[in-house]
């Protein structure tokens, strides 16, 4: 069977999207991770604490699998936009886009050496502090990766350094006016990276909570109890104030949208003609150039738009030929990213309540029970911020230059070989969190910690 | 570059082969191969991407044919990748339970090395000799890849593996084996490229025989035994043999069919490339050191001392 390159392109977007969507999970709860053994081993210097020596020794173990699986991962992604985006590689490739690029593989080196040397050399350090530092290079290897990807990210959105229209008009073979280290700081960037930090963040932290949230409600240990306590205290912390960052950096977002990308703005606000005072909806779709069902708040989208970059007139989709608009089901993926969010925010509210006013809500059962759902729409919120991201640029792979079809390897070669690697990550992804869990309790010690 | 970034990340993945090698016939001796192998194979990761994106920056014009042309056999390279990592990240912290175990792992992260490498040779062959490979219709046959020159390209390296696996793990009771599966892997391998192709056998292709003869012959004799025994030595030279494999893919690929400065970038990228090289490779040789002053005091994991 033979399948037409329109198919094969679908088959394409699936698939880089699929094989992405699994590698942000193992991205996320690395990042956290990171922090979290961080945070951990500094307390139990500081305050003698044991128990935060245990919580740290033994998540390193998961970690190093987080690393490993998440950097074979990494590697699929390269690869994979070379094979399956060969011309937009290419453009990439003879851009400064590429040196974010090769800054990343910079940043990884920084990450996987400090990560061996963390991990395997515990005890060679001559000093607790010492060996602690090291681990602050680890998550700045971590955070250096996600910012320079987020860079390329930003590129791709807010495109610069070089020559756009000679590249167009050339039909993609002239690539001149080259500035290698202008992508650094392309018009989106700054925004885009606080965003992706604190979310990428927010999620990871709010995934390896519901472990913790599940392992303390199961487990009859004390010492278990306690470690996961710990875990849940500094979580708990990170995801608080990761949330706050979240909403101020989305927000900010909007407003960096008005400004560089109006016909994404329009369609995730579900905008059919320009104007001031518009509503902000939420949930209805668009069908034949009218906007159906859902729930519309008057006037608010007007106010927040004011508000966060003092626009009065927002755009509209009848501003741009429909050719070039994105599919409007990217105001769906906008809405369950806002109002997923609120509703994690709200209980993080509940959760730092709780914590302000002593009840211990690390050890409350009922926040537990709920922290677990609340990280399941933590991550779905994360995947669709993302999924408003990239459906929110189509048609275009580069911003106003190179479409998706125009980059795209639609060989059916692809089709078997893709497949596979579709199976291999519905297999690889249950059971590395699974692996994570249990390489957690089989290095408990046996007599247990003390709380 | 970009060739000796592949160069390290070959002569790492080369010895992890070795150690998939000890993993399947000499089972008894896997400790000395979890030694080496588990600090080590994140690095050969890491190194892998560098190749990778070192590849890209330096040649952007040979993205376009490597991706139509290899496609399906980068995907299964892929899984290959994860399918390696991931046991053997799996398999270093797991503790009994199930019919999941430390030994399963290890053999699957040994079986997926050894073919990840098979998958890595049939690239490289085709690169080199173009069989397989058609550039009018920018796709690739493994049907056509099959030619003796091929064939004997992937035996001798399997060859040399076997070979110089009792030596860089330093294994005694297989030293027998050292130089006749060496001298066999050498002149199979040089068989393999005046199969491929006369003209690749270029003076210069008596440095790697050379060397590689060399190193066979000092595991035998006690006194030099432990040069070549150190694994940092080994993996010096082994990249260095590697490296002087260079004539082979330089200055034309697939059947001297396609010129590589054709392709590669030139202009502000290139003065680029060099920049970025020069500040990452400094802060590489910083960590690497680093690393070396910490790992002189001897390993010492996340349990407590």
């Amino acid at each position: 069977m033979v399948f037409d390159p329109a198919t094969m392109l679908l088959f394409v977007r699936f698939l880089f999207a699929f094989t992405i969507g699994s590698h942000i999970l193992l991205v996320s709860t690395s990042i956290a991770l990171a922090f979290l053994i961080s945070v951990a081993d500094f307390l139990s210097i500081r305050g003698h604490d044991p128990t935060y020596e245990a919580l740290a020794r033994r998540l390193t173990k998961v970690l190093v699998i987080s690393f490993g699986v998440g950097t074979a991962s990494g590697i699929v992604m390269a690869v994979e936009l070379v094979g399956l985006f060969p011309s937009f590689m290419t453009l990439v490739a003879s851009t400064g886009a590429m040196v974010l690029f090769y800054a990343e593989i910079s940043a990884f080196f920084l990450e996987v050496l400090a990560l061996v040397l963390y991990v395997y050399y515990w005890n060679a350090f001559k000093g607790r502090y010492t060996h602690w530092m090291v681990s602050l290079l680890v998550i700045a290897g971590t955070l250096a990766s996600a910012v320079f990807i987020t860079m390329v990210n930003a590129w791709m959105n807010t495109p610069a350094g070089f020559d756009a229209t000679t590249f167009i008009n050339s039909g993609f073979k002239t690539i001149s006016g080259v500035q290698p280290y202008a992508d650094f700081l392309t018009a989106s960037g700054p925004n885009q990276i606080f965003h992706v930090l604190a979310t990428t963040l927010l999620a990871g932290s709010m995934v390896l909570g519901s472990y913790f949230a599940y392992w303390f409600i199961r487990s009859r240990d004390p010492g278990e109890k306690a470690i996961c306590g710990r875990a849940l205290k500094i979580l708990g912390a990170i995801a608080i104030i990761t949330v706050i960052l979240s909403g101020i950096s989305g927000s900010e977002q909007m407003g960096n949208l008005l400004v560089n990308q109006p016909l994404k703005y329009a369609a995730i606000d579900a905008n059919l003609v320009s104007g001031p005072n518009l509503p902000d909806r939420f949930f209805g779709i668009i069908v034949n150039g009218s906007y159906v069902g859902g729930i519309t708040v008057l006037g608010m989208q007007a106010l927040l738009a004011r508000f966060e970059t003092g626009v009065t007139s927002l755009p509209g989709l009848n501003q741009f030929p429909p050719s070039q608009w994105p599919p409007l089901l990217v105001s769906l993926t906008f809405n369950v990213m806002t109002v997923g969010g609120l509703v994690v925010g709200l209980f993080l509210l509940v959760y730092f309540f709780a914590f302000v006013t002593k009840r211990r809500p690390y050890e409350s059962k009922r926040l537990l029970y709920l922290w677990i759902p609340a990280a399941v729409l933590a991550m779905v919120v994360y995947q669709f911020g993302w999924a408003t991201d990239e459906i929110g640029r189509q048609p275009w792979i580069v911003y106003n230059v190179m479409t998706v079809a125009q980059a795209a390897n639609t060989s059916n070669a692809l089709l078997v070989p893709g497949i596979l690697i579709v199976l291999f990550y519905l297999l690889v992804i249950p059971v590395t969190f699974y692996l994570y869990a249990r390489v957690f309790q089989g290095s408990k010690p046996k007599e247990g910690v003390a709380p | 570059m970009n060739y000796a970034a592949f160069s390290v990340f070959a002569a790492l993945l080369i010895s992890e082969i070795m150690g998939g090698v000890v993993l399947l016939v000499a089972w008894p001796a896997r400790a000395k191969v979890f030694d080496y192998a588990v600090p080590v194979w994140e690095v050969t990761g890491t190194f892998g991407a560098f190749w990778v994106v070192t590849g890209v920056f330096a040649y952007p014009g040979l993205l376009v044919p490597v991706a139509s042309i290899f496609a399906p056999l980068l995907m299964v390279f892929l899984i290959l990748w994860v399918a390696r990592s991931s046991s053997i990240a799996f398999a270093e912290f797991i503790t009994k339970r199930g019919w999941l175990d430390e030994t399963k792992l290890y053999r699957a992260y040994a079986i997926s090395t050894l073919l990840l490498g098979l998958v890595v040779l049939i690239l490289l062959s085709s690169l080199v000799g173009g069989q397989g490979v058609s550039l009018a219709t920018d796709s690739f046959s493994l049907f056509s890849w099959v030619t003796a020159g091929n064939l004997a390209f992937v035996i001798g390296t399997l060859l040399l593996g076997v070979g110089f696996a009792p030596v860089f793990f330093d294994l005694p009771p297989l030293r027998r084996l050292v130089l006749p599966f060496a001298a066999a892997g050498i002149v199979i391998s040089v068989a393999a490229y005046w199969l491929m192709s006369p003209t690749l056998l270029t003076p210069w292709m008596a440095v790697p025989v050379l060397l590689t003869l060399a190193a066979g012959l000092l595991y035998l004799l006690p006194a030099t035994a432990k040069i070549v025994t150190n694994k940092a030595i080994f993996l010096v030279v082994l990249a260095i043999i590697i490296f002087s494999l260079q004539p082979l893919v330089y200055p034309v690929v697939i059947g001297q069919a396609l010129s590589i400065d054709a392709v590669t970038t030139s202009g502000a990228m290139a003065d680029a490339f060099v920049s970025i090289t020069a500040a990452g490779g400094l802060l590489l040789a910083l960590l690497l050191a680093l690393y070396m002053r910490i790992a002189a005091r001897g390993p010492s994991g996340p349990e407590p001392p």
